[in-house]
């Protein structure tokens, strides 16, 4: 049983090969068939009917091969596994109230009795460059000088952001919560016991036959292994429904130290959920906005590098928090590398991938001589894309490894814009956005790329099966015509 | 006109073989099969002796003494002997303020010890795991446990990653039933469980009664098991799963908050059992068996309790009769030949033999295990089913249930075959021998006699 990991070149030459084998049929069958084909249009009609009469068939022999071909056509149909369909998603909409201006964040900041000046001062730098908005929000707990980050503070939050985005996605859907068969939630830094999911179990009286999940550690990519789950619950078990729920609970995570890689995380996470509904029942099929085409998940944590690049620790004063690397992005564009491997072959045109190996054959054999490596043109595979929002950073060095435009990175950075880093949630805004801006038609594929602590690049790669009817109701709703906006490399604040 | 005949016959046999053949295949990788299990046995120096207990209690200068007397009267009444486990940080007096490095350690201890056995045991690569689930109920860093366990045996790039975080006692079966959906999906996978509790950073330092029992009871343990669906590993395979029933009455308010993790007035995080626990477990219990029992009884038995129903319908009986005693009548021995019960306290077990229909010998894996290790929480399960497999209770064709209970409020259970006899000692190697015990009196009652009498 021993196996050793294939390098990556091997591993996309094999996946090519498993393409040609996969559809071996077809390579000889077509052309037997078109050659057939042009041979029975070159014939009159006459002369196929005295054809199909000299070989003697009779209506036993024609029953009995119809017969056939239509039930192994049948079964062969029933037992695809059914399409996993999104028939809508809701976001949290924060009140105005929980905003946080530059200003009240500085005022703060120099309030807090732990933060020395220079802690206050990098903040406030970070908060310049971070591509962060005047209207994103945190929680109550947040805002008290300084935080109280209770449990019940936490719980607080869970109830109104959760609840929130659920009710919504119910008033959306017309769904009945007793109707819901699979619940999956992921909150990466809160994680009480009754979980998150027995709290939404709880609030909206869900059947006691559900099966619940609730995934937490698992960082920002999260949202999409919950997405994963839910998909391979949903291929287990037909004419199901699915509510999968992501969020961040900020609460119980401020740092009140001045450890400067443990103090981004206060300057760019912000409240956020979203709740999303997936369904494998026909009766969606007519009203599901996207269809669920491919899942893929990277783990480079075997990597140490990659995998102490985001660390929850204590610092020299046993306060706890979460420290960031400086190779973060290094680690992201590797991460990001290694996903696009396995996604490529799934949704690349087949001219893409046969550069990509060609350029990819050319540096194994005559190394960097063989020239610089051949990305992908990812623009033809997709639409549009939908970055998680980690911060102004992650966004940049994407937009650069990918060669992508800005209009493609437009959704990404203008919901880091409004809502901040909502962690495992960022995707659903981001989604959103494009809908809210009209540009979603249908036909159109997302790609959805989540980072997160681990370290982890998940992909998943929507269709959408109808375009959104305008207006479109959301958390973008009431500021949709403002965007995009200008965002500047730096806001000065001090 | 033969070649006709002949062509369309093998045209229809090949489409019905090929429909049969499809099925097959999908029925024989629709299996899941555990191939080994590993429970955590700790170093002795972590061993928590009644005396070490009532020193770490009095620690607390906030209790009263009728408080503390309430505790001890807790621990020595508990079932639980002096070969329990806690954690280092609570021994070495840190239980107020663990820091994060003491968490991450005790869950690392269990994790890596038991992986290290299972890999080695099984002779399975660390590069072919499929899937990877860690459920620890009370403890979620980031990077998470799976992260953890990836980086430390190299796992794939393409592993699929679960880790579960407050689901409650329960988490085993749930953690089983996440992987068997999984199975349905792909062919010849391989997966590995980790399930364990951090008893480190939730200790309870307040004075609320109710938030105190965990101290109590709650030991340190965990298990690592392996299971697949590849139809050619079954041969080495420890048992199969035949079904697996989940249920959830969080619906129910008082059911939802019977066992909640919380602050007490002072502001102090701990887990609050309340008195309405029984009545709920009772609920949940039944809502399990009553779906538990149709996918797992003989169709006889069946038969006949749907026959005593009815006779209890139509000639109503003025006795009122709880959810609990009517599940006594159903005989659950004529379907299961062994039940691992969650070692939650000695009442529970009891209490749920009681509803079983189940004599002493039923009952005594579980009551054993809460002697030997406490109640380890989720991996309890598993040093029962061991406590089983050491003493050689386990012949091919048992059927094993797997029954517990956790916060939410669930009761989830699963029914195992055994694939071939099996004598592993594991976990109780070394003390098997001296189990059943002659007493499972605490041998400090005497010296805390005071406390009975308080």
């Amino acid at each position: 049983m021993r196996a050793v990991p294939l390098p990556r070149f091997l591993s996309s030459v094999k996946l090519g090969y498993l393409n040609v084998v996969n559809h071996l049929l077809a390579f000889p069958i077509i052309p037997v068939m078109v050659a057939v084909l042009l041979q029975v249009l070159e014939l009159g009609p006459d002369e196929l009917i005295a054809h199909w009469r000299s070989l003697g068939i009779d209506t036993i022999h024609a029953l009995c091969t119809i017969f056939t071909v239509v039930v192994v056509a049948t079964a062969s149909f029933m037992s695809r596994p059914r399409p996993v369909y999104l028939v809508d998603h809701a976001c949290f909409r924060p009140p105005r109230t929980f905003r946080v201006p530059f200003a009240t964040f500085f005022e703060h900041a120099s309030f807090m009795p732990f933060f020395d000046e220079k802690s206050v001062r990098f903040q406030v730098r970070i908060l310049e460059s971070s591509g962060l908005g005047e209207e994103t929000c945190l929680p109550l707990a947040n805002r008290c000088i300084p935080p109280c980050p209770s449990m019940e503070a936490a719980c607080a939050e869970a109830r109104l952001v959760i609840f929130s985005a659920i009710d919504e996605l119910i008033a959306k859907t017309g769904l009945k919560p007793r109707d819901v068969d699979i619940l999956v939630v992921n909150c990466s830094l809160f994680s009480p016991t009754p979980s998150l999911s027995a709290m939404i179990v709880n609030k909206y009286k869900m059947r006691s036959n559900i099966m619940s999940f609730n995934l937490s550690g698992m960082g920002c990519s999260a949202g999409l292994i919950s997405i994963d789950l839910a998909r391979s619950l949903l291929q287990a078990h037909p004419n199901s429904y699915a509510l999968v729920v992501s969020t961040e609970i900020i609460t119980p995570n401020f740092y009140a130290g001045n450890e400067r890689s443990m103090l981004l995380p206060n300057c760019l996470f912000r409240m956020g959920a979203a709740a999303v509904l997936l369904s494998n029942s026909r009766r969606e099929e007519d009203r599901a906005k996207y269809r669920l085409l491919h899942v893929v998940r990277t783990h480079e944590g075997a990597d140490d590098r990659a995998y102490r690049c985001v660390y929850e620790e204590e610092d020299g004063e046993d306060n706890s928090g979460i420290s960031l690397s400086k190779e973060l992005m290094a680690v992201a564009g590797e991460a990001l590398r290694a996903n696009i491997t396995a996604v490529g072959p799934l949704v690349l045109p087949v001219t893409e991938q046969l550069l990509f190996l060609a350029s990819l054959v050319a540096r194994r054999l005559l190394g960097p001589r063989g020239g610089k490596p051949y990305i992908p043109d990812f623009k033809r595979a997709f639409e549009h894309l939908c970055i998680h929002a980690g911060g102004r950073a992650v966004i940049d060095e994407l937009q650069r490894s990918l060669g992508l435009p800005p209009a493609l990175v437009e959704a990404s950075r203008m919901t880091l814009h409004r809502f901040g880093n909502t962690s495992s949630s960022s995707l659903w805004y981001e989604l959103a956005y494009i809908e809210a801006k009209g540009r979603m038609r249908r036909g159109d594929r997302v790609w959805m790329i989540g980072f997160g602590s681990g370290f982890k690049c998940n992909s998943a790669v929507w269709r959408c099966l109808r375009t959104p009817k305008a207006p479109v109701d959301g958390p973008w709703s009431d500021c949709i015509h403002r965007y995009p906006v200008h965002v500047p490399d730096m806001v000065k604040l001090l | 006109m033969d070649l006709l005949w002949t062509i369309s016959t093998a045209l229809l046999l090949c489409s019905l073989l090929s429909i049969l053949w499809k099925e097959s295949d999908r029925r024989r990788n629709r299996n899941c099969y555990l191939l080994d299990f590993v429970c955590y046995k700790p170093s002795d120096d972590r061993k928590l002796s009644t005396e070490l207990c009532s020193d770490i209690i009095a620690r607390n200068k906030r209790l009263s003494v009728p408080d503390y007397k309430f505790l001890l009267k807790a621990v020595v009444n508990s079932g639980i002997s002096e070969e329990t486990y806690g954690p280092r940080s609570i021994i070495e007096g840190r239980e107020e303020c663990p820091t994060h490095d003491d968490c991450v350690d005790e869950v690392d201890d269990c994790m890596y010890r038991t992986l290290d056995q299972l890999f080695l045991r099984t002779g399975v690569s660390p590069i072919d795991v499929d899937v990877l689930v860690v459920n620890v109920s009370m403890f979620a860093p980031s990077p998470s446990l799976t992260s953890r366990i990836v980086n430390r045996y190299s796992m794939r790039e393409d592993v699929k990653t679960f880790s579960l975080a407050g689901m409650g006692c329960s988490a085993s079966p749930i953690a089983i039933d996440l992987v068997n959906n999984i199975f349905k999906t792909r062919k010849r996978t391989l997966a590995v469980v980790v399930t364990s509790e951090s008893i480190a950073p939730n200790w309870y330092c307040g004075t609320d009664k109710s938030m105190m029992l965990g101290n109590c009871l709650f030991r340190s343990g965990g298990c690592s098991f392996m299971l697949t669906n590849d139809p050619s590993l079954r041969h080495r395979a420890k048992m199969s799963l035949k079904c697996l029933v989940r249920a959830h009455i969080g619906a129910d308010d008082d059911a939802y908050s019977c066992a909640i993790q919380k602050e007490d007035d002072e502001g102090r995080v701990g887990f609050h059992l309340s008195k309405s626990l029984p009545k709920a477990a009772v609920r949940a219990f039944a809502e399990n068996l009553q779906r538990l029992a149709p996918k797992v009884l003989p169709v006889g038995e069946l038969a006949l309790y749907a026959v005593r129903g009815l006779r209890h319908r139509l000639w109503r009986s003025k006795e009122a009769k709880t959810d609990a005693a009517t599940a006594a009548r159903v005989n659950f021995k004529s379907g299961v030949d062994h039940f691992c019960l969650h070692t939650g306290g000695a009442a529970v077990i009891d209490a749920v033999g009681r509803a079983l229909g189940l004599a002493k010998y039923d009952v005594e894996p579980a009551r054993m295990t809460l002697h030997r290790w406490g109640n380890t929480s989720a991996s309890s399960l598993w040093y029962v089913l061991g406590y089983m497999e050491a003493k050689k209770r386990l012949r091919r064709k048992d059927r094993v249930l797997m029954l517990s209970f956790g916060a939410g409020f669930k009761c989830n259970s699963c029914l195992w075959e055994v694939l071939r006899d099996l004598n592993d000692g594991g976990a109780w190697e070394d003390c098997i021998r001296a189990y059943p015990p002659q007493t499972l009196v605490n041998p400090f009652m005497e010296k805390f006699r005071w406390v009975k009498e308080a």
